[in-house]
């Protein structure tokens, strides 16, 4: 973990696999919902 | 600096140019995690064989952790603002994770009191602590968008449901072979749930942590660049002041939005609770319904797809019309929905969906809208704190709304033999209900000045724009 005295260092990569963990997590979890909706209307 | 003093408050404080973006993503990795409490339906007959119990006896564990979860943030909310969002999130990735490694030795062992304490207890105490915990910093760090920023983070524990439902799925058919998820029947062995808990436990421990390290507080005085306070604080109820926890429970505006959260959540419930009977129910006809099982637990899915949806899209929403319209939106306009659906849900399924849809948008929108809306009236102070003695209202509404819908239809005939019409009285009640929460909204004023804290030359970001910065008349609280 980062001191406060220091700078962030390799904020880029880090925003970046935040993110795409998050995208990871969430596009998961719709497509496989959706995959079980689409049945409402098969 | 050793792991303990690093998740102090002092050692939270972002240092210059760190970017505020990652604090969403923090506070995702939490609520990603504990929305997981929405998918205990998953298992809960697998653990019901496994026990040889009632459904009763199982669904104790989750009414402990929604108990729990109302508890801790109500308690745990000062406690939370006292020690910052990293303490607070590592606290809740220890209980969320050791209350699943505790339900898994209780489910190896056959001790369901074990299941209770490690779930129930413990992943409760998790569940409140970690709800709260980003709220306070993502309006610290988006003070010109805190609707979207709560919107944000609220929306995760929306999609936690829509991630674990899926996965616990597939790990109990990869740890069982001999499971059919599709099969209503099928049930998984003791081994594969003990399995699931440990592997929920630890990866939920693991997901957590990237918020525990990239969460930070802003510096004090912070701002994002081009923002104007006094702009932001321009609008109607919005304040520049700061009202304790224990104040804010003295105003009469905090009541009121109690009421109008108490009310929203309560309507909302109703049909999430019923979803997959009821749209079976609504095309019955001749004592067969046109919505197969499958069908109907497809509805369910998308029922969850727009409460999160509506959790991001209605609080973000909220920034631009404000706090006050934007509930009198989901409560006047979900007063027309319901109305709809009872009189004219039968019609046509797309219909029905549609209807049920927008509804829990607005079930959703309420959840993530409320940070913002307190943020407005006590200000940034104690929010985090505020916000969980707000949570009481959720704890109530689980109660009161299943009772309501359950106790209506019980009055109907038997389940499996209802249609659309042993709905209409359930249904306009809701109607009845969000009519009370309008009213409540309607009442609400700025907060006093005299809750607010004093203005002292430490607290640059308070000092900026002189107090009173309330607008309108203040109510006699």
């Amino acid at each position: 973990m980062n001191d406060p005295t220091t700078p962030p260092g390799g904020q880029a990569v880090r925003l970046w696999v935040s993110w795409l963990l998050v995208a990871a997590l969430l596009g998961y979890g719709i497509t496989q919902t959706a995959i079980t909706a689409a049945k409402l209307f098969a | 600096m050793s792991l303990f003093s690093a998740l102090d408050h002092k050692h939270t404080i972002a240092p210059p140019g760190y970017s505020r973006w990652l604090i969403p993503p923090a506070a995702l990795a939490v609520h990603l995690c504990i929305g997981q409490a929405y998918a205990t339906s998953v298992y809960k007959n697998s653990l019901i064989a496994h026990f040889h119990t009632s459904q009763t006896a199982i669904g104790i564990i989750f009414s402990i952790a929604i108990v729990m979860l109302g508890l801790s943030a109500a308690f745990g909310g000062t406690w939370v603002e006292a020690n910052g969002p990293r303490k607070a999130m590592f606290v809740s990735a220890c209980f969320w994770a050791s209350g699943f490694l505790v339900g898994a030795l209780g489910i190896g062992t056959k001790q369901l009191w074990l299941v209770y304490l490690g779930y129930g207890f413990l992943g409760g105490i998790g569940l409140g602590i970690g709800y709260i915990s980003p709220v306070s910093t993502l309006i610290k760090w988006f003070p010109d968008r805190p609707g979207l920023a709560t919107g944000l983070a609220i929306m995760g524990f929306g999609g936690g449901a829509l991630v674990a439902s899926p996965l616990s799925r597939q790990l109990l058919s990869y740890y069982d072979p001999a499971y059919r998820p599709s099969v209503a029947s099928s049930v998984a062995s003791g081994h594969a749930l003990v399995l699931l808990f440990v592997t929920l436990g630890v990866t939920y421990f693991v997901i957590m942590m990237f918020g525990v390290v990239n969460v930070r507080v802003p510096r004090e005085g912070w701002r994002p660049a081009g923002f104007d306070p006094a702009i932001a604080t321009a609008k109607p109820l919005v304040t520049t002041g700061n009202v304790s926890a224990a104040n804010a429970i003295r105003t009469r505006s905090f009541w009121l939005l109690w009421i109008v959260l108490f009310c929203n959540v309560t309507a909302g419930i109703g049909i999430l609770e019923q979803a997959s009977p009821m749209i079976q129910d609504f095309f019955r006809t001749g004592g067969t319904s046109s919505v197969a099982v499958a069908a109907a637990g497809g509805f369910v899915g998308l029922l969850s797809l727009f409460n999160m949806a509506g959790r991001f899209a209605w609080s973000s929403t909220s920034d631009v019309i404000g706090r006050k319209p934007i509930y009198f939106v989901y409560l006047g306009v979900g007063m027309v929905l319901y109305a709809l659906l009872a009189s004219a849900g039968h019609l046509s399924t797309a219909l029905f969906v549609l209807l049920a849809g927008a509804i829990l948008s607005f079930y959703g929108g309420g959840f993530a809208t409320i940070p913002a809306y307190l943020r407005d009236l006590f200000g940034t102070y104690q929010v985090g704190a505020i916000h969980g003695r707000l949570l009481t209202a959720w704890s109530a509404a689980g109660i009161a709304g299943p009772l309501i819908i359950n106790g209506f239809l019980d009055a109907q005939g038997k389940p499996g033999t209802l249609t659309a019409t042993a709905y209409r009285p359930a249904l306009f009640t809701m109607v009845g209900i969000l009519a009370v929460g309008f009213l409540a909204n309607l009442l609400i004023r700025p907060v006093s000045e005299r809750f607010h804290e004093p203005v002292t030359g430490s607290a640059p970001e308070r000092a900026a724009v002189p107090v009173p910065a309330t607008k309108g008349a203040p109510d006699n609280e």
